[in-house]
């Protein structure tokens, strides 16, 4: 089976990468190791919110000072402004409604009801744009009874922290009830399912109307919404105050909505996902990959002008750690690692961990490295790639976003 | 009692030390009617009770090198089946030579059993390999023992719980600062609450040091010595059981030549290193340990080559020189009990040490008989016959297919025996579950909190496991900070007992970190930190570890 | 460190490799539907590590997994959850009997031999409300359920006649694993097969003998009977193979998934040196036009509307791409990619009276999705879920295979590729 490029891994900068290759009319397959990290997202992309302990205010000016080994740089720094704002046409194109801007972090509001640095930001959500101006003074916190990925006291004391009166309101109606029959099955993504019927979300509303006496804002998990906003604007209509969700704790439904979206977009324009399949190996010929075997399509190889290399970091299976080495699984290209194991991590959980940085190694152009030596039709975008530490940066999202839509640019001028 | 009464009141004897040893010491004096403070400096089982193999001794291991201390195994052991049967699982073990072994050594093993009173049944190697498929194939003999499986937590919870149903008062986070002594003769102990800060001084007649390895500076602050020896063991937690069965190897003990199945893990272990006494709080394992470990662990079992390993922790065994050699030369595995005024002529004070976890009730037996000749108390020694809380004789069982009892009831019924009846379990969210790995529900947790001293999530996963699992606390940890948080209504204290807690099983998992439990640290960090932000949250620079 | 020690944590079903990140509980259909279902996690990989203990921490709900495997298609670690789950079934079913329903429902080759026989008595009588009455209350088969009404003649019987002489004149040569259905219910799908096949330049084949692949008893419990036929069928397929030199094709997901991947894991029958032989016919027919070895001219003026479903088995094969790949070749056929969803009928899971409600309520969302599609008809590779959505949408449901077969010009087929 030929393609004109295959993408190996099907999260944020696999589907991002594949969409801006699809719409040029490029045949692309998209090989995914079942589902991705965005499970774990908190409905935010963030390009870059942390350097060295200290708070970024405007990303696109201190991605200029930030190492070179850094992935931004191989997009190329005078081109991350444009190639944000073309982030943000794929996602509105995609039907994912988020606001935000390069040049000046907003403040996400995460489960713990900490302010975290943010880049874009899903509409339904509570942002913050300054700290200064909140967009409520007091805000109602509807707690679902009998949820627990929820950490309802330390949110409520994190919004006090930054300022908002907040009332801790708990609540509940006869279809929550009966889904916490089961002990473990009660997670933001189920109650996303069953929280779809206009009578289950009037009910929701009937509280909230009953509940938030005078608070200005209504505040809630984000448990609505499995494919669309649709869920939640029918809640806002009934609601009669304004309505805000706030990240839970996994599996994400702001997350899993956006790579539906993604997927749906991408296969609208033409693209194939193999979902629940994996990359096992390539075949060579001198410096270029000519085919992959995956591992259901077995005998029959994806051959195509040009592979992308998307397959995430070690929770994702990117990249390997034996009890002796790092490793990158599939292909076997070189990777930025230590080679004493002693120095992938150090103790206090906190600590930044040297692991977070390893990736596979790259030429300026994401073009991957084997023995020193770039592969001219082999990118590396997102989570594999070295260079970065996502958890103490903030700039995942970013960097997965980011060189995937460099990548496919790259790609495409290379013709 | 609210604890500013505890420190008010004069006590016949105050135990320190909130291990196995001293938890049975507390309920032997409590039984026989003395009135009891055991104090704890940390957490109750933080020391060599909760860091070992989890293992109830045949007494097999030691028939060879030491027949007494063989006995008093078997004949607890038999005893731990009736008193304390919610906390052992009777797997019965096996004691397999291989190619590289001496054969020889099993008729030695098997006579030196016999004499010490503990059944030993040569088997086929073949039966073996078929009643225990963990174990490697190409063993050339095996010994079927009654080994089994024991916890530690429960059975120093059950004691405390009974000491405390019979009057006794137990205080955790206490380190004792100096003892009280007045003309030769220790009259209590001076205390400092680690919680709060607060200094206190409390009454007793007799002091009882039953410190483990710590007990050594509890001695130097009465102004006597004890030469204590400490030997270090490092262990693996892997995070499914491969073996039903305790695998020992049938040869003189050495590193890592025991294999046990625990709850729902298996642990192999240990390693043996005399370390200076300065060091004995630092119980993080290296990667030398770990390439022990494996590599013998292998030979009992080769598919822990392939075994995601979870954790690794050390323990300090308490071992003591004999008084007639100071030089160490000589150590005793046996139990040792000092009573300093015939010793070194300080009344007042009695020192337990020595011996195994699993020999902790005759230790409480032979310390509370000391106590109680100074006493003058005469009653006798039930703590043999009279049934751990929990394991009554009416307990329900978790195995009774015919009752409909949910998961996380099963696996309450599993670790609190009877006491699981005080789980409250009759509404939905009662019965929700908070670690889905080891199966601890809401329920469960309250009943923890309220009734069996919990201040933090480390003392919550002692009680009932919570974070445990593979995940080691990947989902459960915020919930239950989070309920925490919800009792104490301190939330602030809350995330920095999560971040702890977090940090505690970090401690583990460093030492292995590779392949799926790094994946699952990678994870964890990117819930916690990347999504929600807690390192924003908290500091953790110059957190003393008093977990 | 000893070479190869912990270079991967793999054991069975790579249950290790959970990291408990709980994405299977999103795409599980049943816990979608029913809290008395734990879920895919706490019946997979958390249950087992109870399991492990002791067996008795087995729960009796695992019986509500369909087996669809769709969270294994979701993990992103590879773990084989439903074959946890399933192996957990099968192991605490040991020594207990199947329930007289079950064993009726399961034997779907020995129902269709008596009904093939008496099939406008069984049609009707199987249609009858009094019978399914008594179905319902007696055989606990539920009343809603239209049973898939049985030809009157075999297909074995149809080709035995009309077909097999012809097949050894062509140049190259396949065996037809035909299945229960084909056989018993819709030869019609078979005579498609082999009407494209023989335009192409291949002849067709039975085995020398074949069983019912057995994915119903096994979903049944039935295993040693599974066990038994699955030697018997890999046996026929291996002397298909070695004997004769001839692939062995299907024409349901369903069947191929069972013999490829089931019969190693779930009977542990080694079927290592044929699994590669057992291919799917839609997969088989696209590798040849990918490898220009053939070509297929279709009907001009052809035009349809159709949406493709994936059956879960399917999904969980990955080979959906070769059925919608080799559609997208037909011009004029306007094909919509449905979300894949599962239908909730499971084989037999959903024709059990205590499944019914929650089959139709997991199909719910497939259902309406389909209805959103505005097609004429749906096409999918398992015949189960073809029952499933005729009966639920009322629209006609046809293999992937019959639709090529209504749009090629077998004529001009024939003449492109020097069959005469």
């Amino acid at each position: 089976m030929r393609m004109d490029t295959v993408i190996m891994g099907g999260g944020l900068s696999g589907l991002a990468c594949g969409i801006s290759l699809a719409k040029r009319g490029k045949r692309v397959t998209i090989v995914a190791s079942g589902q991705s990290t965005m499970f774990f997202n908190g409905g935010s992309m963030e390009l870059l919110g942390c350097v060295n302990g200290k708070t970024i205010e405007n990303p696109l000016e201190a991605i200029a000072s930030l190492p070179e080994s850094h992935p931004y740089h191989k997009v190329g720094v005078d081109r991350i402004a444009s190639i944000a704002e073309r982030v943000k046409l794929l996602f509105s194109d995609s039907g994912i409604d988020m606001t935000g801007s390069a040049n000046a972090n907003h403040w996400r509001i995460t489960p713990m009801g900490i302010a975290k640095p943010a880049w874009l930001t899903l509409n339904d959500h509570l942002r913050i744009d300054d700290l200064n101006q909140l967009p409520a003074k007091r805000l109602a916190l509807m707690c679902i009874r009998g949820y627990f990925d929820q950490p309802n006291s330390m949110l409520a004391q994190g919004l006090r922290n930054l300022g908002f009166e907040v009332d801790m309101i708990e609540f509940t109606t006869d279809d929550i009830t009966a889904l916490r029959r089961s002990p473990s099955e009660m997670r933001a993504t189920s109650l996303a399912k069953h929280l779809v019927s206009n009578n289950a979300l009037q009910r929701i509303a009937d509280q909230f109307n009953n509940l938030a006496g005078n608070a200005d804002m209504v505040l809630m998990p984000s448990v609505f919404g499995q494919s669309d906003s649709s869920d939640f604007q029918t809640l806002q209509a009934r609601t009669n105050k304004p309505l805000r969700l706030v990240a839970t704790l996994p599996p994400s439904v702001a997350g899993m909505r956006m790579m539906k979206q993604l997927r749906h977009y991408f296969k609208m324009l033409g693209g194939t996902y193999l979902m629940g399949d994996t990359a096992l190996s390539g075949t060579f010929d001198g410096d270029r990959l000519t085919s992959i075997t995956t591992a259901k399509l077995a005998d029959m190889p994806l051959k195509a002008d040009n592979f992308v290399l998307a397959t995430g970091s070690f929770i994702s299976r990117g990249l390997k750690a034996d009890f002796e080495r790092v490793y990158e699984p599939i292909l076997g290209v070189d990777v930025d690692a230590d080679a004493d194991p002693e120095q992938w991590t150090r103790f206090g959980v906190l600590q930044p961990q040297a692991y977070f940085g390893y990736g596979v190694a790259t030429d300026n152009q994401l073009r991957c490295l084997k023995q020193g030596k770039p592969i001219q039709n082999l990118r590396a975008i997102g989570s594999v790639l070295s260079g970065h530490d996502a958890v103490k940066m903030g700039d995942g999202t970013g960097v997965s976003l980011l060189t995937a839509i460099a990548a496919a640019d790259q790609i495409r001028e290379n013709k | 009692m609210v604890t500013s009464d505890i420190y008010k009141k004069e006590y016949d004897v105050i135990i320190v030390g909130g291990g196995a040893t001293g938890a049975g010491a507390a309920r032997d004096c409590a039984l026989r009617g003395l009135s009891v403070l055991l104090v704890e400096r940390n957490d109750y089982s933080t020391g060599a009770t909760g860091r070992n193999h989890g293992l109830m001794h045949s007494g097999a291991r030691y028939a060879v090198t030491d027949s007494e201390s063989a006995s008093e195994c078997i004949s607890e052991n038999m005893i731990l089946r009736r008193i304390a049967r919610h906390c052992v699982e009777e797997t019965d073990g096996l004691f397999i030579t291989l190619p590289e072994d001496d054969l020889q050594y099993q008729q030695t093993f098997v006579e030196a059993c016999k004499h010490a009173g503990i059944r030993a049944d040569i088997i086929d190697p073949q039966e073996a390999h078929s009643i225990e498929p963990a174990v490697n194939p190409k063993l050339i003999g095996a010994v079927r023992v009654p080994d089994a499986s024991i916890d530690p937590f429960r059975l120093t919870v059950a004691n405390l719980l009974d000491a405390r149903m019979h009057g006794a008062e137990t205080l955790n986070y206490h380190e004792v600062e100096g003892l009280i002594i007045n003309q030769n003769r220790v009259e209590g102990v001076k205390l400092l609450n680690k919680r709060n800060g607060e200094h206190v001084e409390v009454h007793s007649r007799v002091v009882v040091n039953a410190a483990g390895i710590w007990g050594q500076r509890i001695a130097q602050q009465a102004g006597v010595n004890i030469s204590m020896f400490p030997a270090r063991g490092a262990l693996l937690i892997f995070g499914h059981r491969v073996n039903n069965m305790v695998i020992n190897r049938c040869r003189k003990p050495a590193n890592a030549d025991i294999l046990v199945p625990d709850d729902t893990v298996c642990v192999i272990g240990t390693t043996s290193d005399r370390i200076p006494i300065e060091t004995v709080d630092d119980m993080r394992v290296t990667r030398e340990e770990v390439d022990i470990l494996l590599k013998e662990g292998v030979k009992i079992a080769p598919s822990l080559a392939t075994t995601r390993i979870i954790r690794a922790y050390a323990g300090v065994r308490p071992l003591v020189a004999s008084d007639d050699d100071p030089s160490g030369r000589s150590i005793s595995r046996g139990i040792v009990c000092l009573d300093h005024a015939k010793r070194d002529g300080l009344e007042g004070l009695i020192t337990i040490t020595g011996g195994k976890m699993m020999t902790y009730r005759l230790m409480g037996e032979i310390a509370t008989n000391a106590v109680c000749a100074k006493l003058g108390n005469t009653a006798p020694c039930v703590t043999a016959n009279q049934p751990l809380p929990g394991s009554e004789p009416d307990a329900p069982d978790q195995r009774d297919a015919t009752k409909r009892y949910s998961f996380g009831q099963r696996a309450a019924i599993g670790r609190h025996g009877s006491l699981a009846a005080r789980i409250e379990k009759d509404n939905d969210i009662d019965n929700a579950l908070v670690c889905e790995c080891e199966g601890v529900t809401v329920g469960e947790i309250k009943y923890a909190v309220h009734q069996l001293h919990v201040h933090n999530l480390v003392n919550l996963r002692r009680r009932t496991r919570v974070g445990m699992g593979t995940c080691q606390g990947k989902l459960c940890s915020c919930r239950a900070a989070s309920l925490m948080g919800e009792f104490n209504g301190n939330v602030k204290a809350a995330q920095e007992d999560l971040a702890a807690f977090l940090d505690e099983r970090w401690k583990g998992m460093r030492p292995v970190a590779w392949g799926d439990t790094l994946r699952e640290a990678q994870l964890t960090s990117m819930i916690y930190e990347g999504l929600c932000g807690l390192d924003m949250a908290v500091n953790m620079e110059g957190k003393e570890d008093v977990q | 460190m000893a070479e190869r020690m912990q270079t991967c944590n793999l054991s069975e079903n790579n249950f290790e490799q959970c990291t408990k990140c709980s994405i299977c509980t999103t795409v599980c259909p049943v816990a979608a539907v029913t809290t008395d279902y734990p879920g895919p996690k706490q019946a997979g990989p958390d249950g087992e590590r109870y399991r492990l203990k002791d067996p008795a921490y087995f729960d009796k709900a695992l019986k509500l997994c369909l087996n669809c495997k769709r969270c294994e298609v979701a993990c992103p670690s590879g773990v084989h959850i439903a074959d946890i789950i399933q192996q957990a079934r099968m192991r605490a079913s040991e020594g207990k009997r199947a329930s007289l329903r079950d064993t009726m429902l399961a034997n779907t080759d020995l129902l269709g031999t008596v009904a093939n026989l008496v099939a406008p008595v069984a049609n009707t009588t199987l249609g009858l409300s009094p019978t399914k009455l008594v179905m319902h209350s007696v055989m606990a088969i539920d009343k809603h359920r239209t049973f898939p009404a049985y030809s009157r003649q075999k297909f074995t019987t149809w080709f035995k006649r009309h077909a097999a002489k012809e097949q050894d004149a062509y140049r190259q040569h396949v065996s037809y694993f035909h299945g229960c259905y084909v056989n018993y219910n819709f030869p019609k799908l078979g005579q498609d097969l082999v009407k494209i096949l023989n335009a192409i330049g291949y002849g067709v084949h039975l085995l020398d003998k074949e069983q019912c692949c057995g994915v119903a008893l096994i979903a049944n419990g039935l295993y040693k009977q599974a066990k038994r036929q699955a030697r018997t069928n890999i046996d026929n397929i291996r002397t298909s193979m070695n004997r004769d030199h001839r692939v062995v094709l299907t024409t349901s997901s369903s069947c191929t998934f069972n013999m490829r991947d089931e019969y190693p894991s779930m009977l542990g029958i080694d079927n290592a040196d044929v699994r590669d032989n057992i291919n799917l016919a839609t997969r088989f027919i696209y590798n040849l036009v990918d490898e220009e070895k053939i070509k297929l001219i279709f009907k001009q003026n052809y035009k349809r509307r159709l949406a493709y479903h994936t059956a879960c088995h399917m999904q969980r094969m990955g080979w959906q791409l070769y059925s919608i790949e080799l559609l997208r070749m037909i011009p004029g056929l306007d094909l919509i990619e449905l979300e894949q969803e599962c239908c909730g009928i499971s084989g037999t899971y959903g024709f059990k009276k205590e499944n019914y409600e929650r089959s139709q309520a997991i199909g719910s969302i497939l259902f309406k999705s389909i209805e959103e599609a505005q097609v004429e008809a749906v096409t999918t590779d398992c015949e189960t879920c073809k029952w499933q959505i005729e009966m639920s949408t009322g629209l006609p449901v046809e293999n992937p295979i019959s639709v090529l077969a209504d749009a090629l010009d077998v004529e001009a087929t024939r003449r492109a590729n020097g069959v005469f």
